[in-house]
């Protein structure tokens, strides 16, 4: 295995504004007609990036600033528009985990599903089945259709299977939230666990005191650039700072627009 | 490690732009490599069928009877000369016709409907539209028992020849393929796709022979005047399925089955994989931007 688990080189995602809402054959016509040309927009650019196995990278920073994107790059679900990512080892594919595969179906085939939806071999599902059925303690519910469940419960079951296929490279948008506390304690433990078991785990996050507490390094995205890489009090730090900075812009701009402050304050 | 998965182990994604030819064997591998992926997303949609429904699957069989008995209602109504066996001349038709419609437009919402997977797994989509074209090969195959079951009201018309179905259906499973694929990727970029095809499929169907065979469309005004508008019709590949299945089921208003045109139905092969693999590089192009889009 190489010594890293992750590279990315000058790493670029470009997004034509023209398709990244919703289209109708309509609105493409008028479109070409009136010779509306589309401008591109970088998601991502020039993102250089190393994990290495046994580290807990935490990616952090504003909302739309690009984490997303990064994992889903890094996930191999969206495709660099510039650059190159390379990656040693099994990705476990599931980044949000509230989704589920098919609502029609009960959490055991969903299971099933799930297994052949990230390429494992049946009979390795099958093996790992009895373990997620456990850990995702669902009760009888496992045997329910998904339409039945709760986010919560939904968000178990995807953690469950995430974590089970026993992945060298974890993948984690914004899931250290979901659950209750108990289930937030046990999934907190598990990743820990990964790191221990030297994973390379690469997870995208509010939780500061996570970042601060279990992570090694740390990534500040502003604007699909690397504003910051390093210490993880480090980069929190700043990133508090340039959140407060930016608020504190918002509101003289509101200010001067004449609104009352307080409010843009609260809505920040 | 990665003995275990069928994904890839070790994986480089950079910018850049495969050939074509290296699309369509990617397509080829995708599909080869998910094979298993696709047969549990043909049973979920055939349970799902069978679970949510009052008569569960049972609408397999009487979904076809019952298009049949409409077809037959309407045109007993407004024709002007009686074709014999009309019930059989019909079902010929919209057995294959059901499995086309279903297969297209399940298809064209294939990718769309999956908009949470496709951002959250990297997978192969291409699985999801062949799904939804073998998923169509179920129903087809039920359709099989009422086809039987009307066999037995004319038995005259009953020959070995019934056995060609499989050939024929090979064939139109290409073609369908073919379109799935392109619907399913096109629709992505243009949501209100599904209701062009809806139309269109429509359109398509009664431009069709299925309520009348092209030996038919000679005796229109309109075709006698002009004798081209008869050869554009027989160049539908549709035309070409329809016939060759009433051929083998029905035969014709004055003989019984006869075997089916092998010349147009090899000619309608090697286009179909030809636009296949039109459909695969299409699909290929346009996958990489499917998260972005959704």
């Amino acid at each position: 295995m190489s010594d890293f688990a992750i590279l990315a080189e000058n790493l670029g995602v470009q997004y034509s504004l023209r398709f990244h809402r919703k289209q109708s054959v309509q609105r493409t016509i008028s479109r070409w007609l009136t010779r509306d040309v589309a401008e591109p927009f970088w998601a991502l650019r020039h993102v250089n990036l190393r994990v290495t196995h046994g580290e807990s990278l935490a990616v952090i920073g504003p909302n739309g600033a690009g984490k997303s994107t990064l994992l889903q790059v890094l996930a191999g679900i969206i495709s660099p528009s510039e650059g190159r990512v390379e990656s040693h080892g099994q990705i476990s594919g599931l980044l949000t985990l509230g989704a589920g595969f098919d609502v029609d179906l009960t959490g055991r085939e969903n299971i099933l599903l799930a297994g052949a939806f990230l390429g494992l071999d049946d009979r390795v599902t099958r093996e790992l089945l009895p373990g997620i059925v456990e850990y995702a303690d669902l009760g009888k519910f496992i045997d329910a259709p998904l339409k039945t469940y709760s986010s919560g419960m939904r968000a178990r079951l995807g953690f469950a299977i995430a974590t089970s296929v026993d992945p060298d490279i974890l993948l984690l948008d914004e899931v250290l939230a979901t659950g209750d506390a108990t289930f937030r304690a046990k999934s907190k433990a598990r990743v820990l666990q990964l790191v221990e078991d030297a994973k390379a785990v690469v997870l995208v996050t509010h939780d500061m005191n996570w970042v601060k507490e279990y992570c090694n390094r740390a990534l500040l995205i502003e604007n699909g650039r690397v504003v910051m890489e390093g210490e993880p009090d480090e980069v929190v730090d700043t990133h508090r700072r340039n959140t407060e900075a930016a608020r504190k812009r918002k509101m003289a701009e509101a200010k001067a627009a004449g609104l009352a402050p307080e409010i843009v304050g609260k809505r920040r | 490690m990665s003995a275990r998965t069928e994904a890839p182990a070790t994986f480089v994604a950079a910018a850049s732009t495969p050939s074509p030819l290296a699309l369509v064997i990617e397509a080829i591998r995708d599909v080869a490599s998910r094979r298993r992926l696709v047969r549990y997303l043909v049973e979920a949609e055939v349970r799902k069928r069978g679970v949510n429904t009052l008569l569960g699957n049972l609408w397999w069989i009487l979904d076809p009877l019952l298009l049949m008995a409409v077809y037959v209602v309407l045109v007993t109504v407004i024709r002007t000369r009686a074709i014999p066996d009309y019930p059989l001349f019909v079902f010929a038709a919209v057995l294959p016709w059901k499995w086309f419609t279903a297969a297209v437009t399940d298809a064209t919402s294939s990718v769309v409907g999956q908009h949470r997977l496709v951002k959250q797994i990297a997978f192969p989509k291409i699985v999801l539209p062949v799904a939804a074209t073998t998923a169509g090969v179920v129903g087809f195959i039920f359709g099989l028992v009422p086809l039987m079951g009307i066999m037995l009201f004319y038995l005259d018309r009953l020959s070995p020849l019934i056995l060609l179905i499989p050939v024929i259906a090979a064939v139109q499973y290409v073609f369908t393929l073919a379109v799935a694929v392109l619907v399913a990727a096109a629709n992505v970029f243009f949501r209100d796709l599904g209701n062009v095809v809806r139309h269109l499929l429509r359109l398509w169907f009664y431009l069709s022979p299925g309520l009348y065979s092209l030996t038919h469309l000679q005796e229109i005004g309109l075709v006698r005047e002009n004798p081209w508008v008869a050869s554009v019709a027989a160049l539908n590949p549709v035309a070409v399925l329809f016939e060759s299945y009433r051929r083998v089921i029905y035969g014709t208003e004055q003989t019984g089955p006869m075997p089916p045109d092998w010349l147009a139905l090899a000619v309608l092969l090697v286009a179909s994989l030809g636009l296949l693999a039109f459909s695969s590089v299409i699909f290929k192009r346009l996958e990489r931007d499917f998260a972005k889009v959704l």
